[in-house]
């Protein structure tokens, strides 16, 4: 039986070499991960601080938001409410359209990824360029982000140069980092100096002062902040913190989290809108407020989007973040993506983990992740009608002591079969990656028995 | 405009159960504070710290350092500009359009704090109104009074004056514009400043 996830790994990660480099380089963000939580003594207090003051927010969060719309009011930007992502798109939309915003520039926001945002207003004759390095170029191939950090990370600088040769210029065979971004910068310089409005995401809206906050490496979000003279940030529902002192906290935990740095290059507090300016914030619910309400899943909304999971994720390492189908990958997104999308298949991306916990090991927040991937199992209403079987034959078998023997000997005789590859071998999916060990010739009881025999 | 605010709002309240409290205010153990912890730290994240010196020395290590950036326009934001009082930068007027300083090769700006812990100094839209200078320079320079340095982003947060979140906003800068992207190899200079330097002063005016 194959998942979803397990057929979709092979596209972009096609064979062994393309994932022992795929793992290497998204181990090595873990690495980065762990030497920056070393170097801070106070990192595990800051964490379990961290999981507090979310799980406070979180159940207050209709306090919170009302106190950031309201002191971001004040500060003169204007505050929108969107209830699911067509009608954010519809928000985004009409704010560019009466303004006759025609050239948009984007900075990371998963958020919009999500809700389709860039097909939509490419769709209405708005021209949106992804300014993220990394974005752009998923962008000009014309697929999604593989990671929530990095979303280029499954290609290679080759591609890239084969990218960047065909729709930028850059000379043929051209493959050094280090002159394709300067490539890249030199394309996106004039987009920006003539961009007539810019998008971003937030990684946190503070209550208390009604600021936005954006963290980036590059700059590219605050050149869109200053450029033109309309910003859109948009926003999950679940971004609030309550004051200063609690975005000191998450902000010390982000960057060290996502890939070691002890903070990202630029984090800006944007609080109302430049002089002469515009400023405009959406806040999304789309399936959100479904998760708050349930007090097995509403955990995942603490996450704070650093990817440490994904870095550490045995599967998500192994398979790439295409294979998931989803806007965020790896296990928080297997944990968001059953309330945030309506598409079923997402409901078995939860069976697809060895429930190792690497990944709640590593959470800043503090997220139960491989508890809730176990959680979201137990009501898996769409598992493969496979698997169900397979799942009722075990119990009748194990609920009967001599079927359950006449079993172990059936299989014991079918064992040269399975342990070969061949077409329609039901054991198919587990040979493509292992083989399995000769089996002992008896059952374990019988072993047992003569063991224990004089 | 906001049409699905009242729903939105009323499914958080229905599904907000007002029970857990808020842990209080951080109270955890500042590390250190001196300058050279800051220094290492800027020059891990791909900047350089300058100093401390005696504040008259600025301009000249401001001239020198320019020097070896490249031939340009220079641009001092009005707050650096009055702490230089050096005709070779061109002070940066009030009314100048974002979009006119592409062509900048060197600014230098204030910082307000900076942090030991991360290297990153804050810059506040009281120092310099107009942003842009900060990324559409193509070398980027940020004077520091040694008496704001704080030991980690708790503390700077409580140290900020008031008014610091006053439009357009504050900004930290920890070292020059970066990008891993194209297969984890490190490039400066992705979109913004190719590099930082952070030119620390000890002011002359003492006590003050």
């Amino acid at each position: 039986m194959r998942l979803p996830l397990d057929a979709r790994a092979r596209v972009n990660l096609p064979d062994d070499r393309a994932v022992a480099r795929h793992d290497a380089a998204v181990f090595d963000l873990r690495r980065r991960r762990d030497a920056a939580v070393a170097a801070l003594p106070e990192f595990e207090a800051l964490r379990q601080r961290a999981a507090a003051v979310k799980r406070h927010v979180l159940d207050h969060l209709d306090l919170y938001l009302e106190r950031f719309e309201a002191r971001a009011r004040a500060a003169g930007a204007v505050v929108h409410f969107a209830g699911d992502a067509a009608a954010h798109n519809r928000i985004v939309e009409e704010l560019l359209l009466e303004r006759g915003a025609r050239r948009v520039v984007k900075s990371k926001s998963m958020l919009t990824e999500e809700c389709g945002l860039n097909p939509h207003l490419e769709a209405r004759g708005i021209e949106v360029v992804d300014t993220d390095l990394g974005e752009r170029i998923v962008q000009l191939r014309r697929e999604p982000p593989s990671h929530i950090v990095v979303p280029a990370i499954h290609r290679r600088r080759g591609e890239i140069g084969e990218l960047f040769h065909r729709h930028l210029g850059t000379p043929a065979g051209e493959s050094d980092p280090v002159r394709l971004t300067e490539h890249a910068r030199r394309d996106l310089r004039p987009r920006f100096l003539a961009a007539q409005a810019a998008i971003s995401g937030v990684n946190f809206a503070v209550a208390e002062t009604g600021s936005l906050v954006v963290c980036t490496n590059e700059g590219n979000a605050d050149l869109g902040m200053t450029l033109p003279g309309l910003h859109v940030a948009c926003m999950g529902i679940e971004k609030l913190v309550p004051d200063l002192d609690d975005l000191a906290l998450f902000l010390r935990l982000l960057a060290r989290s996502a890939t070691g740095q002890p903070i990202t290059a630029y984090t800006t507090l944007v609080t109302g809108p430049r002089p002469g300016g515009e400023l405009h914030v959406v806040i999304v619910d789309n399936g959100r407020t479904r998760l708050l309400a349930s007090p097995t899943h509403r955990d995942a909304l603490a996450c704070i989007r650093c990817g440490a999971c994904l870095n550490t994720c045995p599967v998500y390492r192994r398979a790439g973040g295409h294979a998931y189908g989803t806007s965020v990958a790896g296990p928080i997104g297997a944990v968001l993506a059953p309330a945030l999308t309506a598409d079923p298949a997402v409901r078995t991306l939860p069976l697809a983990s060895s429930l190792c916990g690497s990944c709640s090991a590593v959470c800043p927040v503090g997220i139960d992740l491989h508890g809730q991937l176990l959680a979201w199992r137990r009501e898996v209403p769409a598992a493969p009608a496979r698997l169900r079987w397979a799942a009722r034959l075990a119990a009748a078998l194990l609920a009967r002591p001599t079927l359950y023997r006449a079993s172990g000997r059936l299989l014991r005789l079918a064992w040269p079969l399975l342990a070969r590859r061949w077409p329609g071998n039901p054991a198919g999916g587990w040979l493509a990656a292992r083989e399995l060990p000769p089996h002992p010739g008896a059952s374990f009881a019988a072993r047992w028995r003569r063991r224990r025999a004089p | 405009m906001s049409g699905d605010r009242e729903a939105v709002l009323a499914r958080v309240r229905a599904a907000a159960g007002r029970r857990v409290p808020h842990p209080g205010v951080w109270e955890g153990a500042p590390g250190l504070t001196d300058f050279p912890a800051f220094a290492r730290i800027l020059a891990a994240v791909g900047g350089e710290a300058h100093g401390p010196l005696p504040e008259r020395e600025l301009p000249a290590a401001l001239a020198a350092w320019a020097d070896t950036r490249g031939a340009g326009r220079r641009v001092a934001a009005a707050s650096a500009a009055r702490r230089l009082c050096d005709p070779r930068w061109e002070t940066l007027g009030e009314a100048v359009a974002p979009q006119a300083l592409a062509d900048v090769q060197v600014a230098v700006g204030v910082g307000c704090l900076g942090v030991a812990e991360n290297g990153a100094l804050a810059v506040l839209g009281r120092d310099v109104p107009n942003r842009a200078l900060l990324f559409l320079a193509e070398h980027l320079a940020l004077l520091l009074d040694v008496r704001g340095l704080v030991p980690d982003l708790h503390a700077a947060f409580r140290a900020l004056p008031e008014g610091a979140l006053a439009p357009p906003g504050l900004t930290w800068v920890s070292g020059p514009s970066k990008t891993a992207d194209i297969e984890q190899t490190l490039v400066l200079g992705a979109h913004g400043p190719r590099s930082l330097a952070v030119f620390a002063f000890e002011s002359t005016l003492r006590g003050g």
